[in-house]
Order: structure tokens, then sequence, then C-alpha cells
């Protein structure tokens, strides 16, 4: 196992009575795909937002690159190449696929403070982008809100790979998509690894944690229970970890 | 396949080079079908093609109605509720309403007033106008964007207090403002259009380059869309509502020295009727008013459309009782008929 990207150490987060996060600690490997896996409701997703900056910790050590960070915003994340694809996508729906594309990261041009927005780069820069990620991303000039399911998605996957520069965190980014273009995802995630930058993927989907990563951890009521090498554990195995069926391998 | 990805351009300004001509993002004819079969074209149509009609309509009745004299006086007295719209426009567009507006415009007459009184060179006077209606909309929008207090509330208690505070301070008492410098705008022009209607199209040109090309006017699109995409995106949404009321208050001040140029004094007392027709018309501009999606040209169309319709009525000897009764009508024929777009 190569050095760590990313430490969390004893995280905790409550809202109000809910704690969702009991102490919750896990590493993720540089240039590896990490996997993250539990039931409905056991704190992946705020897990991935307190590593993100949507969310601060309440308490808790975060390490990116073996330094500790206080992310107050998704902007600080960001700053240190760790973008994100969020279950609910964080799309704007009246916006077209390029305004999205570049929503915080637009290119403009202009003198000092007067800056006007380069709508045509963007636009064919988006274009030119999504036909090169090879996920099914429809024509980019058009309203998100006129995508599908899966096309939704695919717009906020390649937001997150055109952007990332060192890790992409992607909580169920197949969970909309049919059988080619969950692969069609899958090789990108690959590529992005290729490329030398680490991945953290949420999934319940079992078959994929085995196709991907290289480490998954396990997750149940607000706690990371287990961490095994994907290779020294079974499909089966993993869900008697997600149950609570078994405890170790 | 490589296995390196294609980055995008960096925020410096990179050639984008052969790529960018061959991504000709669609053929003519399939952008033409895709604009027509969409809905965005008929929510925007609705307020040209129902000008178009009313006037049609009008100058039958009354042939009077499209002489040049007519019709350039009712664009100068479209003048103010298309000033009062591009205002509105922006809370709108951030999901959000400013009923505060129309009382702004009466405290921002009354500061000028006082400003006047004490003998302020009329520039300081319109400034003072402006500071105003730019203080007011800060105000809704510090607490809209912090207090995170629904819009519709916080502007309803604006509305009283600044109404209360234009009464006290001017005692209810107007103040004339005989000057020719102020009302050199209302009444002079070129071509016989008055110089206070090509002041509200510039705001109006002005304000769609902020809200079309600027990140600003990008940011505070999203934020009206999708409030919690847009804190995942980072964009700092507080900032972005504040500068959005400041903007809608900022018109509701420009209203202010507009009316006072108009009328020759200030106007302590609150016209509702601003508000409702600054409403009206951002409504049948089809901007959503679930925000996020909005245009420039639309509310300036609808708040002109307004205007024709009540002075056609009068002209056709129409009691003004009526107008009020109207122009609900329409609102609610144009939210019912936008609902529909959705
Ligand atoms: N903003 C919030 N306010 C209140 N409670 C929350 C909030 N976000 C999450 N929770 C609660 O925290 C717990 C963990 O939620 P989380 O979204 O992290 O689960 P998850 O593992 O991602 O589940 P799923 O597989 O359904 O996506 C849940 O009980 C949820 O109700
Ligand atoms: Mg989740």
């Amino acid at each position: 196992m190569s050095a760590a990207k990313v430490e969390v150490r004893d995280v905790r987060k409550t809202f109000g009575s809910v704690e969702a996060l009991r102490g919750a600690s896990l590493s993720i490997a540089q240039g590896e795909i990490t996997a993250i896996v539990g039931d409905n409701g056991a704190g992946k997703s705020t897990l991935v937002k307190c590593i993100t900056g949507l969310i601060p910790p309440d308490t808790g050590d975060i390490l990116v690159d073996g330094s500790p960070v206080h992310f107050s915003s998704p902007k600080d994340a960001r700053d240190h190449g760790i973008e994100t694809v969020y279950q609910d996508l964080a799309l704007c729906d009246q916006l077209s696929v390029w305004q999205n594309l570049y929503l915080d990261r637009e290119l403009t041009r202009g003198f000092g403070p007067v800056q006007f927005l380069r709508r045509r780069q963007m636009r064919s820069e988006a274009h030119r982008l999504v036909s090169d990620l090879a996920v099914n991303v429809p024509h980019v000039g058009r309203p998100v809100r006129r995508l599908s399911g899966g096309q939704r998605q695919a717009v906020a996957i390649a937001r997150g790979v055109m952007w990332a520069r060192g890790m992409i965190v992607l909580d169920e980014p197949t969970a909309a998509l049919g059988l080619r273009e969950t692969a069609q995802v899958e090789g990108l995630i690959r590529r992005v690894v290729d490329a030398g930058q680490t991945v953290l993927v949420v999934s319940h989907n079992f078959e994929q944690v085995k196709r991907l990563s290289s480490q998954v951890w396990v997750m149940r009521a607000g706690a990371v229970v287990t961490g095994v090498r994907t290779a020294d554990v079974t499909g089966e195995e993993l869900v008697g970890l997600v149950t609570g069926a078994i405890t170790a391998v | 396949m490589s296995g390196t990805l294609t980055r995008p351009a960096e925020t410096a300004a990179t050639p984008s080079g052969p790529s960018a001509a061959q991504a000709r993002p669609a053929s003519r004819g399939q952008a033409l079908r895709r604009h027509l079969g969409n809905e965005d074209l008929w929510t925007r149509a609705t307020a040209p093609v129902a000008l178009v009609v009313l006037v049609i309509v009008f100058s039958i009745l009354n042939p009077r109605f499209l002489s040049w004299a007519s019709l350039t006086s009712m664009l100068a007295d479209s003048t103010i509720p298309i000033v009062l719209a591009l205002g509105a426009t922006f809370a709108v567009t951030l999901a959000g309403i400013d009923l505060s507006l129309a009382s702004t415009v009466a405290l921002g007459s009354v500061t000028m007033g006082l400003a006047y009184d004490a003998g302020l060179p009329m520039w300081v006077c319109a400034f003072v106008a402006l500071f105003t209606g730019l203080v007011v909309g800060a105000f809704n929008g510090a607490i809209i964007g912090w207090g995170r207090i629904p819009d519709f509330i916080v502007t309803l208690g604006t509305m009283s207090l600044v109404m209360g505070v234009g009464l006290i301070t001017s005692q209810g008492k107007p103040v004339q403002m005989p000057d020719a410098s102020l009302s050199f705008v209302s009444v002079h022009g070129i071509g016989g259009i008055r110089y206070n209607f090509l002041i509200a199209i510039a705001l109006g040109v002005l304000l769609h380059v902020v809200l079309f090309h600027t990140r600003f006017g990008m940011h505070l699109l999203a934020v009206g869309d999708n409030t919690d995409a847009s804190k995942a995106m980072a964009l700092r949404v507080s900032r972005v509502k504040l500068a959005g009321y400041v903007i809608c208050g900022g018109m509701g001040g420009v209203g202010a020295i507009l009316l006072t140029s108009y009328i020759g004094s200030s106007q302590p007392a609150t016209n509702t009727d601003y508000l409702l027709r600054a409403i009206a018309a951002v409504v049948l501009g089809g901007v959503s008013l679930f925000g996020g999606r909005a245009t420039m040209v639309g509310p300036i169309i609808g708040a002109i459309l307004l205007t024709f319709l009540q002075s056609g009525l009068t002209l056709l000897g129409v009691s003004a009782f009526y107008s009020p009764l109207l122009i609900g009508i329409v609102v609610i024929a144009a939210a019912l008929l936008m609902r529909g777009r959705k």
C-alpha cells in the first residue's frame, strides 16, 4: 500500500439529535480506488461531505497529503485538487450543461474588476471535454432540467473529472445509470486512476466495488467498522460485513 | 485511449486552437428545431405578442392611440414601471420578492426632498435618492441572506418600516422641487422620445449585461435556481443574495429620482400600484417565479404592455377605476400561463 492521500481520524458529526458520524476513521491511499460501502443512513454521504468541506466535522481530524486540514468550504477542498460528485449531483436545473460545468470557474475576459464571461469559449471547451470523456452527456447548450436522470449524473461526473487535480470523490456515481453507461463511468474512473489520481467511491453495488476498488471500508451506524483489501474479500463476505452478520474476514 | 485526460483551459486566456472550430456543437437545422420546440421561446414570446395584439386592437378602436405624440407620452409613462420591473427581476430571479419596492420609491423621493431643502446641488440630491434605495436593498439582502428568514416576511416588514420612516421624516408633506435640470429628463428627448425612457432602456441593457455576461450574473441565476447546489459549488450564497437585493433597491432609488423629476416634488405616500405593476411586468416577461430563469427584455416589454393597457383604456374613456381590476386579471392569467410551462 502506498502513502495516504487522505486520512480521517475519529470524525464525529451530529445533526440535532441524530449522530450521523460517531467516530469514523479511515485512510485513502494515494493513486488507488478506495470504496466505502454501508447501508442507507450509515453516514457515508456525511463522511464524504466532511472530507470535501461541505460540512465541518464537530470533532476529529482530517489529513490531506499528511498535513491536517480544516476545510470550511468546498472551495478549500478544490484548492487541494479534490473534486466531488455529490449524491444529489448539485446541478442547477435551469442552467445549461456548460454553465453547470463551469459554475464558479468561469472563463472571463476584461480589464481589472470589469470581467465578462467567455460564453462561446466555455461552450466549445465544454463540448470538447465531454466528448473526450466518452460519457453520455448530450448537447452542452441544453438546460439540465431537460436531461434524463442518467444524463444528469453524467454531467455531474464529467464536471468532477474535468476539474479534479489529484483526487475525485464520487457518492454513488452510477446509481441512475444503465449497464452501458455504468461501464463507461467505470472506464472513466480507471482512466482517472491511471493518470495518477486518487479516487474515493461510495457504492451500494458490491460487484462494482469488487471490479473497481483496491481497498474497501465498511460503515455501519456512523462508524467505520472494518477495512479490507478488496482482493481478500468475497462479495458474500462484504454483504455480511455491511449487515453486521460477520465482523471480520 | 491515452492515459491522460484533456484539461479545461486554465483561467488565463488559452487559445483554444483548432479544437474550438471543430466543436460546432450542432448543425443549424438542429439548432432551429430545438429552438422551435423550446418552451422558453413561448414563455418569452408571450409579452411581445400580447403587446402587438394590444396595439393593434387599440389603434383600431381609436386611431389616435398610435400617433407619435401619444406613443412617446405612453413610453415616458412606462419609465418608472420599467425601472422597477428591472429591479424586481433580480429579486424574483433569486426565487424571492421585494415587497418594499414601492415604499423605497417613496422614501427615496423624501430623502431627495430633504437634500434639496438643505440646498444641495441637484446631482447630489439624486445621488441621495439612489443611495437610499441601495441602503434599503442592502438591509433586505443582509437579513434574507444571513438571517435566513423568508424574503416575503422580510420585505413585508421592510415595506412598512420604510413607509414609516418616509412619513416620519417628511411629516407626510411633499417638498416642491422646481428645478429645470430635474425636470429636464422628463420633458426633453430625442425625436420626441423622452430621456427618462432612454435612461430606463440604458439601465435595462446594463443589467442584461450584468445578468448574462458576468460571473456575478451566472452565480445569481445559480443561487436562485438551487441554493444547495450553489453551496456545494462553493458559491457565496448570502453575498450573492445581498447583491441581488441591493440592485433591486437601487432600482427603487432610480425610480424615486425619475418620479421626482416627473412630478416636480417628493411623494411621501407610497403608491402600492408601483409594486403591483413591477411584479406583474416581471411575470408577464416570462421570468420564472421559482428562480433561476430570467430575461431583461421580457419585464421591459411587460411594463410597456401594462402602461399601454392603462393609457389605452383611458383613451377609450374607460374609468380609471377599472385599471387595477384589469391588471389583476392580466397578472393571474399570465401566472397561470407560465405555470403550464414550468
Ligand atoms: N443535513 C442533515 N440534517 C439532519 N440529519 C441528517 C443530515 N444529513 C444526514 N442526516 C442524517 O445522518 C444520517 C446519515 O446520513 P447519510 O446521508 O450520511 O447516510 P448514507 O450512508 O449516505 O445513506 P444512503 O446510502 O442512503 O445515501 C442519517 O440518519 C440522516 O438522516
Ligand atoms: Mg448517501
